[in-house]
């Protein structure tokens, strides 16, 4: 069942020109923090009232997608789905350079990045921001020990997979309580938060791996067995519906506080209903499932491709909308009274992103990608042929 | 001077090094501390009262004497200029009470939540109660203002520069940083009132008190005795030391 891996050739035109691709999005990256760092906060789109824009959109997006990377070796070695351990290597590898991606962006926009040794040097345990560097940093170490015990030591495999299983869903809850615990932001102050944050893990890092699995073994001529593309939709659609129950589960609650009503309303009705709607909840996860249900569009390599594609796109909407909205949505200082000042108090928050900082976002993908691109070329992540046992099928068909 | 004793020497010279440096190790920093942290006293709580009946619409004296004192610039830009302290004006959704004019400034939290998210803890409680941001220490990671309830802190989005009328006591504004109201700390140690009070019972309308909320004979410690005040978002749990009269 599990063939021999192999690196990819990496001699193609096809490989040179993804690689420069990605090495150019880097290297816009690289230009714009350079251009921000000695300008200053002030050559992009936030301001005071939104203070983290888009390039904390990619981070994020970037951070959650690593933990969700995860999905396919814990399937494996978690869950004993013995047909995806052919892609435990290839998952555990994505996981670490979607991080190191999301993590570059992160640090280039500080405001001072130059004093980010600091955050080694003076830890305050109260912070999520000094929790996360554990967890990211740990995350790492076990991804890493995780893909050396599927190299050299498959002994170890079970441990090092159960650790990285756990450490992801630690991680993306810390991710998550970055904003779930500001009590001061109505519009994400929730205990649901980070778990729906680990849900859009596990869609968002699904719809990742079906797609980068497609495109990587349809352009090194690599079969992919349909069976194991059917079993992974299935994983998307339960994910989906995850996602699906737990936004449900936060707009009935709220909406049965009066005390939520100008909040809830803002959001389902407001300035950023569009991105609500059309992106998180049309394009993120009810146009996906629409498209797997159907008998025709689910089965289908296109379908599901699409399917994974605005999942991907959802996940960006998401963490798009909990950011900008969030921070655009008046801070309620006196309940009860309507405010106004030069500083804008009681008014939405205003937010255009620049060019600067969508090329210091795409440079978060661009070292991501390059990544990808070299690992898979250097290292024997994938397997020369993906097969599911003979005679063998999903339970279940659209 | 035998190579045994030679060695005997290096080696105890090394270990006594070793302790040396073991026993001092966790009092040192890398970075200097504020001189300001050791100056302060415990025993003290800085607090403000402002009364805001005596608040009127148009006075702003508070804003500039806080702006000229701290070397707080105006970018022009509205969304991004920086505000230790602003004016603002409240009305009742239900018109049931009159519209109020206050100003707003850090509340100076005995809980705040600045300080709770600060990853470097550039962000810190003094020990008279001022919250004060390091600037040094500081890496404009913004978590702070995402936090803030009050909107009192800002991002420095341009760079500054130390201009003639700028004021020698106190640094320029630091670009990539994050900064608030610090009570004019500086003012403080000196004995003095922070500007913002000093203009206000000066030029301005006498809205302002501040003092000492430990020592009993103090006029703010009296008033919070006497007057019915309230402090922004209370249900937060924040125990602000800002006070308001007439909210």
């Amino acid at each position: 069942m599990i063939d021999e891996f192999a690196a990819i050739k990496g001699d193609s035109q096809g490989y040179w020109k993804l690689l420069l691709g990605m090495g150019a999005l880097l290297m816009l990256g690289g230009l714009a923090f350079i251009y921000i760092e000695v300008n200053g906060h002030g050559v992009t789109g936030m301001n005071n009232t939104v203070v983290w824009g888009l390039p904390h959109i990619f981070a994020i997006s970037l951070l959650v997608m690593a933990s969700g990377s995860l999905n396919l070796g814990s399937m494996s070695t978690i869950f004993a789905v013995k047909h995806f351990k052919q892609f435990g290597r290839f998952s555990a590898f994505l996981a670490i350079v979607m991080l190191a991606g999301g993590l570059a962006v992160l640090v280039l926009d500080l405001g001072r990045p130059d004093r980010m040794l600091l955050v080694m040097m003076h830890m305050n345990f109260r912070s999520m921001f000094t929790w996360n560097v554990f967890l990211y940093s740990g995350f790492t170490v076990l991804c890493f020990l995780y893909l050396w015990s599927m190299f050299q030591y498959p002994q170890f495999t079970k441990v090092a997979g159960s650790a990285a299983f756990a450490w992801r869903f630690v991680l993306t809850t810390g991710t998550g309580s970055i904003f779930g615990v500001i009590h001061a932001r109505e519009v994400f102050h929730s205990a649901i938060t980070a778990p729906t944050f680990v849900a859009i893990s596990l869609t968002s890092g699904t719809a990742l791996s079906i797609l980068l699995l497609l495109t990587t073994f349809r352009l090194t001529e690599r079969e992919l067995d349909l069976r194991l593309l059917h079993a992974l939709r299935n994983a998307l659609i339960f994910f989906l519906l995850l996602v699906l129950y737990l936004l449900i589960v936060e707009k009935f609650t709220k909406f049965y506080s009066p005390a939520f009503y100008d909040v809830e309303s803002w959001i389902l009705t407001g300035s950023y209903a569009w991105l609500y709607w059309g992106g998180v909840v049309l394009l993120g996860v009810v146009g996906p499932l629409l498209i797997l249900f159907n008998s025709h569009w689910g089965n289908q390599i296109g379908g599901i491709a699409l399917a994974s594609v605005m999942v991907v796109v959802g996940l960006f909407c998401f963490v798009g909308f909990v950011l900008i909205a969030g921070q655009a949505y008046p801070m309620n200082m006196f309940p009860g009274y309507e405010m106004s000042s030069v500083f804008q108090d009681g008014m939405e928050g205003s937010y255009t992103p620049t060019l600067w900082e969508l090329m210091l976002g795409l440079g978060g993908v661009g070292v991501s990608g390059v990544l990808y691109l070299l690992g898979i070329r250097f290292f024997r992540l994938l397997p020369k042929k993906a097969t599911a046992p003979q005679g063998w099928d999903v339970a279940w068909h659209p | 001077m035998t190579m045994a004793t030679l060695e005997r020497r290096a080696v105890l010279g090394l270990g006594g090094a070793l302790a040396a440096g073991v026993t001092l190790a966790p009092g040192m920093t890398l970075l200097a501390a504020p001189a300001e942290r050791t100056e302060a006293s415990a025993g003290r709580r800085w607090a403000m009262l402002i009364d805001t009946n005596k608040c009127t619409p148009n006075c702003t004296s508070c804003l500039s004497a806080c702006r000229k004192e701290n070397n707080v610039p105006l970018f022009g830009e509205a969304s991004r200029d920086i505000h230790w302290i602003r004016k603002v004006e409240i009305r009742d959704k239900e018109q049931r009470r009159p519209t109020v004019n206050l100003p707003v400034l850090c509340n100076h939290c005995e809980n705040p939540p600045c300080v709770h998210v600060c990853p470097t803890e550039a962000s810190f409680v003094r020990k008279d109660g001022i919250v004060l941001v390091d600037e040094h220490r500081c890496i404009g990671c913004r978590y702070c203002m995402i936090a803030c309830p009050y909107k009192a802190r800002s991002l420095v989005y341009h760079e500054t520069k130390r201009g003639p009328e700028s004021n020698p006591e106190v640094p320029i504004r630091s670009k990539g940083v994050v900064e608030k109201c610090t009570f004019c700390v500086h003012r403080l140690d000196n004995g003095q009132m922070p500007a913002c009070v000093e203009a206000c019972q000066g030029e301005g309308k006498g809205a302002m008190l501040f003092g000492d909320l430990n020592d009993p004979r103090s006029e703010i410690a009296k008033r919070l005795h006497t007057v019915a005040t309230k402090t922004i978002r209370a249900d937060l749990g924040l125990k602000p030391r800002v006070y308001y009269q007439g909210l």
